[in-house]
């Protein structure tokens, strides 16, 4: 019983930090990459990348294929650690402190960052062992709890209504929009700051991304994100800032508006026009 | 103009004759197939038959239930009990998986996921032959080395003891055990991982709770096959568990000797009479065996298509029950669980000789039931602890002397213990106590099987090299010398003749019929009760492949204990592996290859003669290989049909002649009274090595094939 206690205090400060974040800190950047610089094995894929993202903005990169933008994002939570071979230089600052700096919990920080993957990839087990398993793996084991978490991400990510009732069949059951939706509530349920998104949409049809697209709209009220997207009409549409990458150099990053109407850099225009790419 | 005339010279352009499309041989091809396929398949299903034949009339003299729940077991004075063998073979079998199960994970999630490339690539290469190693040679590690150990650590008069069975058992499944969960684990999509990496996940919870049971319809399998493994084995159990056909006293006494059926069939069948009741029993006891290794498969289709269904999603079909209507029935329904257990307690209390049985068997019984029906009922996350409840259980049951009370205690004390201590410390710490216990096992279970090679190659190298000086310590030339000057060259030449005489056998029949199957075959009932026959009977033990040769080969067709007879046992034993594979093999090859070549015109036969078979030859060849390395290795198949202990000859040449095989030889040489190690460990190693090189040579083929493979 003092476990639960425990864990339910637990569940309720992080809940009210959630609430109080915007109050916490003066400045607007939430994660930043200063001369950022990525090797596999020897060729270089990133190239001194300084890059600051902003609270509750939707930050997309675009780019043509292989210009090191999913490679940019997964430095962002260190899912480039599982690669072999992958060398990193520089810093990436979240909350002001080094993401690869030694003393620094990196299973900590990918709880509060986030991570969407191009492909939906929900786990084989029922949609409830889904949204669960994060909660279970940062020590939260009471029942009611874990119902209450379940219920309240499939909400957040507009999915509740459409699984309510089929809570304990496998998650490999659904399309591929809710799977897609699914992960984005299995991601919430850890209570992230910063949701990174891997071309979320590239693996669906038509209507299934409208829907992650609204969804990524209503998620912005409460959280940073930031999207790799193939998709330029897609940045367009729901970004805020967008960065424009290519051979592994940050071109340009600036306000979508401005990137997409008037480029300073011919290489963006080429891009964004259709002319390469 | 030169272009010109060339194509003018091409006869196919100019000639319009197309007559030899009519020539089209593609249906007598298909008839011809057809017919090869039906004979091996009828083969295949002769066995069942030939078994029950056989087997059927021992029930009109005594009753099934006499069989069945009798006690004693004596053929030669009419008693025919066969429970307590029945009995034991299950708790041989399963002591083995308890041993064999944890430890085979354990190591192959060392190897698919914690060990460095290169390391993992050796051990996985080596694993894989090691799967080969003749199970008679496990039984003389068994009989030479772990019984003394085992007789020397706990005091016992002799070794002979259920432990040590289910320990050799656990040793000689692993290698299969491992080399399949490691496969299934390395299968799991990487996204899997990186999604629960993403999440701020360790690397053991990741294994834990994403991995494992994302690959769980591999370690499903794993667990059957270790099973069929421990349920079908003869040699070993032969010479290491004693064969008393006993209880052991108590059921929980892991130091009694004990009988396993297929230890029975291979020691009492030799001496009986051809068509009497006693030698008809034995035919019994095999059908016993096949029910027994059929229902673990029947289970496991179960339990792996639940699985498949997890994986796909697709929902379950309800069985409809009127609850208003009946009430009873569904709260039957709901307990069953429960029942059931009630009754095989009721069963377990009356058949168990003494009272401490009784009583322990009939607890156990209910708590089991008890636990898995809650488990059925209790919400998800209190499950564990009924999981835990289980194992204490267990525990219990095979620890109910007072050693075991203690060592129950103990148990306890660690699990509520770790429990207590994991709420304190930091899941990288649980990770790092996780870890320390997965390099344990697998370090345990290579020393295991590092210790039984260490022992036949240190033992067995000074007889097959001479080493200059020592040449009077051993007869001369004992790879060389006829088994009258104390060589062992008849056995080679003997196992190499009935080897290649069971490929020559079997490969033609079976790769006809594979490719029948595969390809021609449509896909209706009849094809699929051929196609579960066949998978059947692949993990069928091989003394009941002994049994039907002993019937189709000596009743049926009246030859003698002879080469030919032997060479056809082994044959049929290897013919469901060899079908499978070429089907596989087949299949494997991509539809776009065959449109491809039907879309140039070409018949449905030179589609697969010219493109699928050469794509597909290596994957056949390695199952031929792997068939021949069995047929090399096996004892039981030939014990009654073809082998001889001596030969004056080094090379038989009438196939009507028995011959000497290195496995039976090396059985023989364990069976007597005072036998030379030596002697049995250079027949050993040469039998390893004769079986290990034609597994090496499968494996180099196989994975230089895939590196090629461009599709």
């Amino acid at each position: 019983m003092v476990f639960k206690s425990k864990n339910k205090n637990k569940l309720e400060i992080e809940h009210k930090n959630n609430l109080n974040d915007s109050n916490m800190y003066q400045d607007d950047t939430v994660i930043e990459c200063r001369n950022l610089n990525l090797w596999y094995e020897e060729s270089q894929a990133l190239m001194d990348i300084n890059m600051k993202f902003k609270r509750n903005e939707v930050t997309a990169i675009i780019g043509p294929s292989g210009c090191g933008k999913s490679t940019l994002l997964r430095c962002l939570n260190r899912m480039n650690d599982v690669i072999e071979g992958c060398r990193i230089e520089g810093e990436v600052l979240f909350q002001g402190e080094n993401l690869y700096s030694k003393n620094a919990d990196i299973r900590l920080n990918r709880k509060k960052i986030g991570m969407i993957f191009q492909k939906p990839n929900p786990f084989p087990m029922s949609v409830y062992d889904n949204i669960t398993y994060g909660p279970k793996i940062h020590k939260i084991i009471d029942d009611k709890i874990l119902t209450e978490i379940t219920e309240k991400n499939l909400r957040r990510a507009v999915l509740w209504d459409e699984v309510r009732d089929r809570l304990d069949e496998s998650a490999m059951g659904l399309s591929g929009g809710q799977q897609q939706r699914l992960c984005i509530a299995r991601a919430l349920a850890v209570e992230p700051e910063i949701l990174l998104m891997d071309e979320p949409t590239a693996s669906l049809d038509p209507i299934a991304t409208q829907k992650i697209e609204e969804l990524i709209l209503e998620l912005k009220k409460q959280w940073t994100m930031i999207i790799v997207t193939h998709n330029m009409q897609q940045a367009a549409r729901i970004s805020d800032y967008t960065g424009f990458m290519y051979l592994g150099k940050l071109i340009e990053f600036g306000n979508t508006e401005q990137i997409f109407e008037n480029p300073n850099n011919q290489l963006t225009e080429n891009y964004i026009t259709g002319r390469f790419g | 103009m030169s272009t010109e005339t060339t194509f003018e010279n091409e006869v196919f352009i100019e000639d319009e004759d197309y007559s030899y499309l009519k020539k089209d041989r593609d249906k007598l091809i298909k008839i011809i197939l057809f017919f090869i396929a039906s004979i091996a398949t009828i083969f295949v299903f002769l066995i069942i038959i030939f078994l029950f034949v056989i087997g059927g009339p021992f029930f009109t003299e005594v009753s099934l239930t006499e069989f069945l729940l009798g006690t004693n077991w004596l053929p030669s004075h009419g008693d025919f009990g066969a429970l307590p063998i029945i009995v034991d073979t299950l708790l041989v079998t399963f002591g083995a998986i308890i041993i064999a199960l944890p430890l085979g994970l354990m190591t192959a999630i060392f190897l698919a996921e914690l060990a460095p490339p290169k390391l993992r690539k050796v051990l996985k290469f080596t694993i894989e032959i090691l799967a080969g190693i003749p199970s008679i040679v496990f039984g003389f590690f068994g009989l030479v080395v772990l019984n003394i150990i085992i007789r020397d650590l706990f005091g016992l008069h002799h070794g002979n003891t259920w432990l040590s069975g289910s320990l050799i058992l656990a040793i000689m499944a692993l290698p299969t055990i491992v080399s399949v969960c490691e496969d299934s684990i390395r299968a799991v999509p990487d996204y899997y991982r990186e999604a629960s990496y993403a999440m701020g996940a360790t690397k053991w919870q990741t294994i834990r709770k994403v991995v494992i049971p994302a690959g769980m319809s591999g370690i499903t399998a794993a667990l059957v096959l270790g099973i069929g493994r421990a349920l079908g084995e003869t040699m070993a159990m032969m010479l290491v568990i004693g064969n008393c056909k006993v209880f052991p006293e108590p059921l929980t006494n892991m130091f009694s000797c004990v009988a396993v059926i297929t230890s029975t069939i291979g020691l009492g069948l030799g001496p009986t009479e051809t068509g009497s009741i006693e030698w008809r029993s034995y035919f019994a006891l095999g059908i016993t065996l096949f029910i027994m290794t059929l229902m673990v498969n029947t289970i496991a289709n179960v339990i792996l298509n639940r699985i498949q269904r997890k994986f796909t999603g697709e929902k379950v079909k309800e069985k409809h029950v009127n609850l208003k209507e009946s009430k009873i029935y569904s709260q039957v329904l709901k307990y069953r669980i429960l029942l059931i257990a009630l009754i095989i307690s009721v069963f377990i209390a009356i058949i168990l000789p003494d009272m401490i049985s009784k009583v322990v068997g009939a607890i156990i019984c209910i708590g089991l039931g008890l636990t898995f029906q809650m488990y059925t009922i209790v919400p998800k996350n209190q499950k564990k602890w009924i999981l835990y409840g289980v194992i204490l259980l267990f525990a219990g049951w095979v620890l109910s002397t007072w050693i075991g009370i203690f060592l129950t205690v103990i148990v306890i004390a660690l699990i509520i213990g770790t429990r207590l201590i994991f709420k304190r410390i930091s899941t990288v710490g649980q990770e790092k106590f996780w870890f320390i216990i997965v390099y344990l096992c697998s370090s345990f279970a290579v020393i295991a099987v590092g210790t039984l090679l260490y022992y036949i190659i240190a033992n067995g190298i000074p007889v097959l090299i001479r080493i200059p000086g020592m040449e009077d310590s051993y007869r001369p030339n004992f790879l060389t010398a006829s088994s009258m000057e104390g060589g062992i060259l008849p056995a080679i030449t003997g196992t190499i003749q009935l080897t290649l005489g069971s490929i020559a056998f079997a490969l033609p029949l079976g790769m006809c019929a594979g490719i029948y199957l595969s390809e021609y075959a449509r896909d209706n009932k009849v094809t699929k009760i051929i196609r579960s026959g066949i998978d059947n009977l692949n993990g069928t033990p091989s003394i009941v492949f002994a049994l039907f040769g002993v019937v189709l080969f000596l009743v049926v067709f009246g030859l003698q204990k002879s080469l030919i007879a032997g060479m056809l046992t082994l044959g049929l034993m290897i013919l469901p592996t060899i079908i499978r594979t070429t089907e596989e093999a087949v299949k494997a090859i991509p539809p776009s290859f065959r449109e491809g070549s039907l879309a140039l015109g070409s018949s449905k036969w030179q589609g697969i003669s010219k493109i699928v078979l050469p794509a597909a030859l290596p994957g056949i060849v390695t199952g031929a290989v792997l068939g021949m390395g069995r047929s090399a290795g096996e004892t039981a198949p030939i014990m009654f049909t073809a082998v001889r202990t001596t030969s004056r000859y080094i090379i038989t040449l009438s196939i009507f002649q028995p011959v000497m095989a290195l496995t039976y030889h090396l059985y023989r040489l364990l069976t007597e009274a005072l036998f030379s190690v030596e002697e049995a460990a250079g027949t050993a190693l040469t039998l390893l090595l004769l079986v290990l090189i034609l597994y090496g040579v499968a494996f180099v083929i196989r994975s230089r094939y895939e590196k090629r493979k461009q599709w």
